[in-house]
């Protein structure tokens, strides 16, 4: 080799480590950008974000990376969004979904949508932050089926990660927590906001006949004695977020078969008491409740009309008022699903923000 | 076999524990209590009468709030002045329903009504749904803060 290729090799060694320097320190000292969080002042503040994992640009696109690799599941076949499709308001269409051993879950897969003002998620809001709750389906033996630093270990020397983890969280030691800290970074993102009802209370929108008087059956509570027909819907599902944090027994059974809340709080007075889900999108969502008994949103405006149970801890409002059920007519029914059907955001479907990011595919 | 019975005996108290309904008051206080239903009905107890949303007047029995707030060591009285009157009670129920008021609503130097932890209406036991325990506020227009199942009292500081 004569000493002019020799004076070039040392030259682009020289370049090749001054350039993973760079890389390198660039992914540890550029300032992240904060992810400025949009969404109409009716929705309100009431939310907190942990300060040891604060909204970026960059954790947000990881978490993103995150929420549709199947890499995170044990046979490496199923993302979040297997179950948790953008198309469906992050939902499946299924009664319940498939986990990595080809059986069923235990409950119907929930929407993610204003994930950033619930405070107790799941149907029996057992995590208290989405830190915590994304990280449980991962390690769920019948969902993604992963041993506890499992998918960690998995993605530890995927060259995309391991980049976009040192930058968004300043470390190479990739964790569960920390892929549990991105996706929720992901999650606090899918804002749902721009439905036709939304447009609606904003004063830009009108609504037809039908969804008007849906609209005041859903606000309207029933007092027989005075021939008032109503939904009450609103009591639980009301509010421009559509639904209140509680957590009811809706008189799907006699005979509870889940026990719901109770697992967790341990108080017999939880037994088959579930989540309020939010209404929003409730026409992509289907189908219906914590076991995904409904397929239609006619079955479900028939339950609560018509076939409400007395089971143990009924909610209260079901009960109130309403012995022998709303007898709502098939007009009224009718106008209450005109006025569901104004709940869906079809920005929020195509928003191509929460879309798989064409990285992946090249990863 | 009676080490057996001493241990399915000591698992049903505990599971019995666990299911009976208790009160917590908890937070900005001297000392946090958790009461059980006997140890609320050992308080000394208020009637109080008030209309529920349907319009019908209650005879409600119960504790007044600020009784069990002396009991958790919550500034009340005199030592409610100052920044003392920055804090504020979160009313909690089971099905997670909250509700929040300012403490000198509860304290009979401030407030001319009593509000009461009831846990008897119309001479029997809170119905299912309803109790063991609620917040009534008697003179209050809506029932709104009239809080079925209660399960605790947070105090806290207007930060």
């Amino acid at each position: 080799m004569s000493s002019k290729y020799r004076l070039y090799g040392c030259l682009a060694i020289a370049l090749a480590l001054a350039l993973t320097g760079w890389t390198s320190w660039r992914a540890v000292n550029t300032p992240l950008t904060p992810y400025a969080l949009r969404f109409p002042a009716s929705f309100g503040g009431r939310f907190t974000i942990p300060a040891d994992n604060p909204t970026t640009e960059e954790g947000v696109y990881l978490g993103r990376l995150l929420f549709y690799d199947p890499l995170l599941s044990h046979t490496g076949t199923i993302s979040c969004a297997t179950c948790h499709r953008q198309e469906r308001a992050f939902t499946d269409g299924r009664p319940k979904s498939i986990g990595v051993n080809g059986q069923p879950t235990s409950r119907n897969a929930m929407s993610l949508t204003n994930l950033l003002w619930v405070r107790q998620l799941f149907w029996d809001g057992r995590a208290g932050s989405l830190e915590e709750q994304a990280i449980m389906p991962i390690h769920h033996a019948g969902e993604m089926g992963m041993k506890p630093g499992e998918a960690a270990r998995r993605i530890q020397h995927v060259p995309l990660y391991t980049q976009q983890f040192k930058q968004v969280f300043g470390t190479d030691s990739l964790t569960d927590t920390l892929i549990g800290k991105a996706i929720a970074q992901f999650e606090r993102t899918l804002i749902s906001a721009s439905s036709r009802y939304d447009r609606y209370l904003a004063g830009k929108a009108a609504l037809t006949e039908a969804e008007s008087r849906g609209m005041a059956l859903f606000m309207q509570a029933p007092d027989p004695a005075r021939g008032i027909r109503g939904g009450n819907c609103a009591h639980c599902h009301g509010g421009p977020k559509l639904y209140q944090e509680l957590f009811h027994n809706n008189g799907l059974d006699r005979h509870i078969t889940d026990t719901g809340r109770e697992a967790v709080t341990g108080m017999s007075l939880d037994r088959g008491r579930f989540r309020v889900p939010t209404l929003r999108n409730i026409a992509l969502t289907g189908p219906y409740m914590h076991d995904g008994r409904f397929t239609t949103l006619d079955q479900v405006i028939d339950h609560y009309s018509d076939h409400v149970q007395a089971g143990p801890n009924l909610s209260r409002e079901l009960t109130a008022r309403q012995a022998g059920g709303l007898r709502l007519t098939a007009a009224d029914k009718a106008d209450l699903k005109a006025f569901l059907l104004t709940f869906t955001d079809s920005t929020f479907i195509r928003n191509p923000a929460f879309t798989r990011p064409a990285t992946l595919s090249v990863r | 076999m009676k080490p057996f019975l001493l241990c399915t005996l000591c698992l049903l108290c505990l599971a019995t524990r666990l299911n009976a309904q208790t009160l917590t008051i908890s937070g900005e206080v001297a000392r946090p209590v958790t009461l059980s239903a006997e140890d609320i009905k050992a308080l000394p107890h208020q009637e109080v009468t008030g209309k529920d949303r349907d319009g019908k007047e209650l005879h409600f029995s119960g504790v007044p709030v600020i009784e069990l707030l002396k009991k958790a060591g919550v500034t009340t009285g005199g030592e409610l002045r100052g920044e003392n009157l920055a804090k504020y009670a979160v009313v909690k129920a089971i099905d997670g329903y909250e509700v929040v008021f300012a403490l000198p609503e509860f304290d009979p130097a401030f407030a001319s009504q009593v509000i009461i932890l009831a846990n008897r209406v119309d001479g029997a036991p809170l119905p299912a749904g309803t109790g063991p325990f609620r917040i009534v506020v008697p003179n209050e227009k809506r029932p709104a803060r009239w809080v079925r199942e209660v399960r605790s009292i947070d105090i806290r500081f207007a930060k």
